[in-house]
């Protein structure tokens, strides 16, 4: 279990803080990834979490701080990249042959050398244990770090973009040796750049833009609301197609000259549609996207800065207004608004306003009674999927947001 | 314990190491062939066999054992810069100290192990190259009175080498940065020794002879000086106030050391 509360990291005064009040938990037989863009602060959390860095915020492993742990390497694995940065440098004495690393690694450690040897076969990398590091690619220098957080058998694992650099036979490889390390009860916080790969690895998504934390969801959730299912149309009748499908009220937008991209509706009822009314069709898709603009924050559900739980707005709230872009509504709604209307904020000063006071947000949404939230944001002409009329009901991949299920823990 | 293992295992693993002691072997033969041919026949000065046997070149900064030890401590301190271990090792002062203190007992039990290699291979070497040899076996002969004589200077070698690698592990400490640290090791005994050798003339003192000896920088000034240095030649003892003049900016840089320590994130 560890417990990431309020971790800050301002490198200069006045400029943006690199890491701005994450919290979230990460739990014992799960695995939690931190899914962000380059410089979004990942690195800087994981650090800060094994206090490399000076910074604000406490995280506690299983009660502890990082430096009080009695015996840290045989509780917490770490894989962080070099202070260089240096990917391909991975962390070892270029000159030194990778069992040599390792068995010197496992004398810190305290462990014998046969678990070192042990290791380079797990890894797959007994067969060039006795080659120098320098001689090492990326891929391998990452399996060797990874061997490395695993010399002490820990219970914990922090890694830092643990499958950068590795061919995908090796990616899988790792997908199913965390898979094995959770299951024994592993706790296992990730960090990575493609959503896709976070929805595959994790079982919760904590997503982070800029150093906030903007999304902290279960998997299932993060799929349907961050990795978009769409279905890409094209032909030569496009323009009819899209008024057919906005009528019924899906989403369509634009993709490039001649094609749709239709999400809410499955393959086969489009090419229905299509068949009924005569349209032509010249290709008929299904494909993944990013949604490009992150899902609001939902305030943390931990024991720590109180339980809120954001259920779907009463019927007022879900009556469709979708040519009006919806304001993007900070991080979380605000209860007071959330009290008047269900219906987010409009007026902009009020926005910033919003978005500037997260950390007060989650404060008083403590304070406040447990009471449905909704948190929207949508960026210009992008369209509230979950929106949709319950007129369509064929709706194979995307279903409604109907019941807390899901968000409340 | 688990850090000395570490640190044993990291210097053993490290090709540097071996090359590192190879050369200083390799160059500490070599001025001893060269010494040995010069020397002149017949009944050998304690000196200049001391010389001969710790191989001391004039003008460099300290003994060549010394330098190699020097280089292995900051070479030992600046792989943690560059290649950090685990960093549970790093978070925490007290096992930050513990590294150190590792560190600081492999480089000194390596460099007194260097030091007394090199004794042995120079003393072998002066007895085979040395003309008729037999006077130079009297001053190696425990049993004979010279041979206290050639003792404490070597026992002052086998010290400063152990000393010469704390201290290059301890100034890269500072400086972060294993090239700067052995060229500010070389850099002080040039800057040291002058302004000592000053000091003790002010206060009416002359450097003790085992040091002199020992201490290139001022055998080369000697050296150059010519006769008038075989003057100085007044075997003065090693007295408390050398002692400490030498001991205080050790400890100095010790304390530093760990002083820098306290405020670091990392080794």
């Amino acid at each position: 279990m560890i417990q990431i509360t309020g971790l800050t990291k301002v490198h200069r005064r006045g400029r943006a803080p690199a890491l701005l009040d994450l919290t979230f938990d990460a739990r014992p037989g799960v695995v939690t990834a931190l899914l962000g863009a380059e410089g979004a602060g990942k690195t800087t959390a994981l650090r800060l979490m094994v206090e490399l860095e000076r910074g604000q915020g406490i995280t506690l492993f299983d009660g502890r701080t990082y430096r009080r742990l009695r015996r840290p390497e045989r509780q917490v694995g770490v894989l962080l990249p070099t202070a260089g940065g240096d990917a391909a440098a991975g962390g070892g004495h270029p000159g030194l042959k990778a069992r040599a690393h390792l068995r010197m690694l496992a004398g810190a450690v305290g462990v014998p050398a046969a678990r070192a040897d042990e290791l380079l076969e797990q890894t797959r990398l007994a067969g060039v244990a006795g080659h120098r590091l320098r001689s090492f690619s990326p891929g391998m220098h990452r399996r060797l770090a990874l061997a490395v957080a695993l010399l002490g058998s820990p219970g914990t694992l922090l890694l830092d973009a643990p499958t950068e650099g590795l061919s995908p036979r090796n990616v899988e490889w790792f997908h199913s040796f965390l898979r094995s390390f959770t299951v024994s009860g592993g706790t296992v916080l990730v960090t990575t750049r493609t959503p896709q790969e976070a929805a595959v690895l994790a079982d919760r998504v904590v997503t982070l833009d800029q150093g906030r934390l903007v999304a902290d969801q279960p998997v299932a959730e993060f799929r349907r609301t961050r990795l978009h299912p769409e279905v890409s149309v094209r032909g030569p009748q496009m323009a009819r197609l899209a008024d057919l499908l906005t009528e019924q009220g899906h989403q369509v937008r634009r993709d490039g000259g001649v094609g749709l991209a239709v999400s809410g509706l499955g393959r086969t009822e489009i090419g229905e549609l299509a068949y009924r009314h005569g349209i032509l069709l010249h290709e008929l898709a299904d494909r993944v996207v990013e949604q490009p603009v992150p899902h609001p924050s939902l305030p943390t559900a931990s024991g720590r800065s109180g339980h809120v739980l954001l259920n779907p707005p009463d019927a007022p709230g879900r009556n469709r207004d979708d040519t009006r872009p919806q304001p993007q509504f900070g991080q979380s709604g605000l209860p007071e608004q959330a009290d008047q209307s269900g219906q987010p904020a409009e007026r902009p000063e009020e926005q910033t306003l919003v978005a500037q006071l997260t950390a007060a947000t989650i404060a008083t949404a403590t304070a406040a009674p447990e009471r449905p939230l909704r948190a929207v944001s949508l960026s210009g002409h992008q369209l509230f999927r979950d929106e949709v009329p319950e007129s369509s009901t064929v709706r194979p991949i995307s279903r409604p947001v109907t019941g807390p299920d899901h968000r409340s823990e | 314990m688990r850090v000395l293992a570490y640190e044993v295992r990291r210097l053993r693993g490290l090709r540097s190491t071996w090359l590192i002691l190879a050369a200083v072997l390799l160059a500490d033969a070599a001025v001893a062939v060269v010494l040995a041919r010069q020397l002149p026949a017949g009944q050998l000065g304690t000196a200049a066999a001391v010389r001969c046997v710790t191989a001391v070149v004039p003008l460099l900064p300290l003994p060549i054992a010394a330098l190699g030890a020097g280089a292995l401590g900051a070479l030992s301190y600046g792989h943690e810069v560059r290649y950090p271990g685990l960093p549970a090792g790093r978070v925490s002062y007290r096992r930050r100290l513990g590294l150190l203190v590792a560190k600081l007992a492999a480089t000194g039990v390596l460099a007194v192990l260097l030091a007394a290699a090199t004794v042995l291979l120079d003393a072998a070497v002066l007895r085979l190259l040395h003309a008729p040899g037999a006077r130079v076996a009297a001053l190696f002969d425990p049993a004979s009175a010279g041979f206290a004589e050639v003792l404490r200077p070597l026992v002052f070698f086998v010290g400063l080498t152990a000393l010469a690698g704390w201290a290059g592990l301890l100034v890269t400490s500072l400086v972060r940065s294993a090239a700067a640290g052995l060229l500010i090791l070389c850099a002080v005994p040039a800057l040291l020794e002058p302004v000592l050798s000053l000091l003790l003339r002010q206060s009416g003192r002359v450097w003790p002879a085992q040091l002199r000896e020992l201490l290139p920088f001022q055998y080369g000034l000697d050296l150059v000086r010519g006769a008038d240095a075989q003057q100085l030649e007044v075997s003065a003892a090693l007295d408390g106030t050398l002692l400490a003049a030498v001991s205080v900016p050790a400890v100095l840089l010790l304390l530093a050391g760990l002083l820098a320590q306290i405020r670091r994130r990392a080794l």
